[in-house]
């Protein structure tokens, strides 16, 4: 089942597009709007009284033995996919749709005509430690973008966390591009945190689904994080412009030579890759905003072993 | 006489105990260390094993998870509009989608290191594991499995990866697919699916 994390790696890709590279998982995609979220608003009864087990679980078992493939009647449990916690239903509007899926081929030839094979060519040069260390100083110079938006969310735990990772990594961490800071003798986990998700906790809304080309899934109060992120990311200030431009595309490329196949294995499992990257998207931009301060299982880049 | 209802009490509790003792994370765990064994056995290195520990796997699979209750689950309320017939072929042809899409990938797995965290029971009958895959090049991919308790066991009925639920992914793609078309149509486009590429 490991090819699952494709969902989310090739989301982070998609998502992250150029610009986002340095924070390499779903952090990028910041903005989210207000929309529709098709939420279920009311406060959905505890899972318990959804569905009192004295009543289903002689019900369920009943119909394994009877007739497992018969009507259900039970959709409770059922239509929330199964988790107490999960009140929100993971749904977007879609208006754009045609829009989007035209921009949805167009990354997708993108990447299988330029970005795939640039990252290939690059990743036979370079070995693989030197890419995970130049992922990681990317990730490190992103460092503002996820420590304001901790303090934002009134996470002060997050953001001194953050500022010791920024530190650590960059006086013992060669600048960045180690990452001792995720060892487990100091054990600072890198707080995943974006403008969109901080506008989220503050309720907006995400908002109906847009594809930009290039940066991937999004919608409008995710493009918003986007655009505000990006004046916390040095590269915007480096003049000349296309300097900074370079090394945010050297970035996307460096870590798609670290990720090759992801993309590939989720348009495989897909009935519709189309529908099934949108619906990975927001289910994991809703999850994230709704984890926010338990950071969902931190990614660790960790240190390259050499 | 005391000796026997204490015979009794101890037999009762060692019937009475696993029942309670995290079955849902054994349950997932033992299948999941089984299938990891098999991916790093030596006999079955050779290319020519594959297909002899795809069946295998098949087999662990097979224990492990609830295919119907998936199925069920990922059509939601179109389950009802299929029938009898269709839900069997749906069910079968949904399992092959599966496998096929994420038996290389699965093949492919060695270095990698698994987590079992915790269980949380959502009910009675229903738990969710949570696990984590610790990669080569050291990256930490949450991974969870909710579980459903019928006839005494736990299965799993869906597969959580990086907060994306395997179930509602493919109910998203598969209410897409129903809005405009009919039972047939889904059928149809799965079984291509399944020969195709």
């Amino acid at each position: 089942m490991k090819a699952f994390r494709f969902y989310v790696l090739l989301l982070a890709f998609v998502v992250a597009g150029c610009a986002h590279r340095p924070d390499s998982t779903v952090s990028a995609a910041p903005a989210m709007a207000s929309l529709p979220v098709t939420q279920e608003a009311a406060p959905a009864p505890s899972p318990v009284q959804k569905e009192p087990p004295a009543r289903s679980a002689p019900a369920i078992a009943a119909a394994s033995k009877a007739d497992e493939f018969g009507d259900i009647t039970e959709f409770d449990d059922i239509g929330k996919g199964g988790e107490g916690g999960m009140a929100e239903k993971p749904e977007i509007a879609d208006p754009l749709e045609p829009f989007n899926r035209a921009m949805y081929h167009f990354n997708d030839k993108l990447y299988f005509w330029f970005l795939k094979p640039v990252a290939q060519g690059y990743g036979k040069v370079v070995p693989k430690p030197a890419r995970v260390s130049v992922d990681n100083f990317f990730t490190n110079l992103a460092f503002p973008i996820r420590f304001a938006n901790c303090l934002l969310q009134a996470d002060f735990g997050g953001a001194a966390k953050e500022l010791g990772r920024f530190t650590v990594n960059t006086v013992w961490g060669v600048g960045g591009f180690l990452d001792p800071a995720s060892s487990e003798e100091i054990d600072l986990a890198k707080q995943d945190r974006d403008f969109g998700q901080t506008l989220g906790t503050y309720g907006i809304g995400q908002g109906f689904y847009i594809t930009w080309p290039v940066f991937g899934p999004s919608s409008p109060r995710d493009t918003v994080g986007l655009v505000g992120d990006s004046f916390l990311r040095p590269f915007t200030y480096v003049s000349p412009w296309y300097v900074g431009t370079g090394a945010r595309a050297y970035g996307m490329v460096n870590d798609t030579s670290l990720s090759i196949g992801d993309y590939e294995a989720l348009q495989g499992a897909a009935i519709d890759p189309y529908v099934a990257i949108r619906d990975a998207y927001v289910q994991y931009r809703l999850k994230k905003i709704q984890l926010k301060g338990s950071n969902p299982p931190p990614e660790k880049t960790g240190v390259p072993k050499p | 006489m005391k000796r026997s209802i204490m015979l009794a009490i101890a037999i009762f509790l060692l019937l009475t105990l696993p029942a309670f003792a995290g079955a849902p994370l054994d349950t997932v765990q033992l299948n999941v260390n089984k299938g990891l064994d098999v991916l790093r056995d030596p006999k079955l290195k050779a290319d020519s094993a594959k297909e002899a520990k795809k069946e295998k796997l098949r087999l662990i699979y097979n224990n492990l998870f609830d295919d119907v209750e998936m199925g069920k689950r990922t059509l939601s309320r179109n389950w009802n509009s299929l029938n009898t017939a269709q839900r069997q072929e749906f069910v079968k042809l949904f399992r092959q989608v599966l496998e096929k899409a994420y038996v290389d990938r699965i093949l492919d797995y060695k270095d990698e290191k698994i987590v079992f965290d915790k269980e949380s029971m959502v009910s009675d009958t229903q738990a969710e594991v949570y696990t984590r895959v610790l990669t080569s090049s050291n990256k930490e991919i949450p991974i969870s499995y909710r579980t459903i308790k019928k006839d005494g066991s736990w299965r799993v009925y869906d597969v959580v990866i990086e907060n994306v639920s395997l179930v509602l992914n493919y109910r998203t793609q598969f209410n897409d697919i129903l809005s405009k078309n009919n039972p047939e149509h889904l059928l149809e486009t799965l079984r291509q699916k399944v020969k195709g590429q």
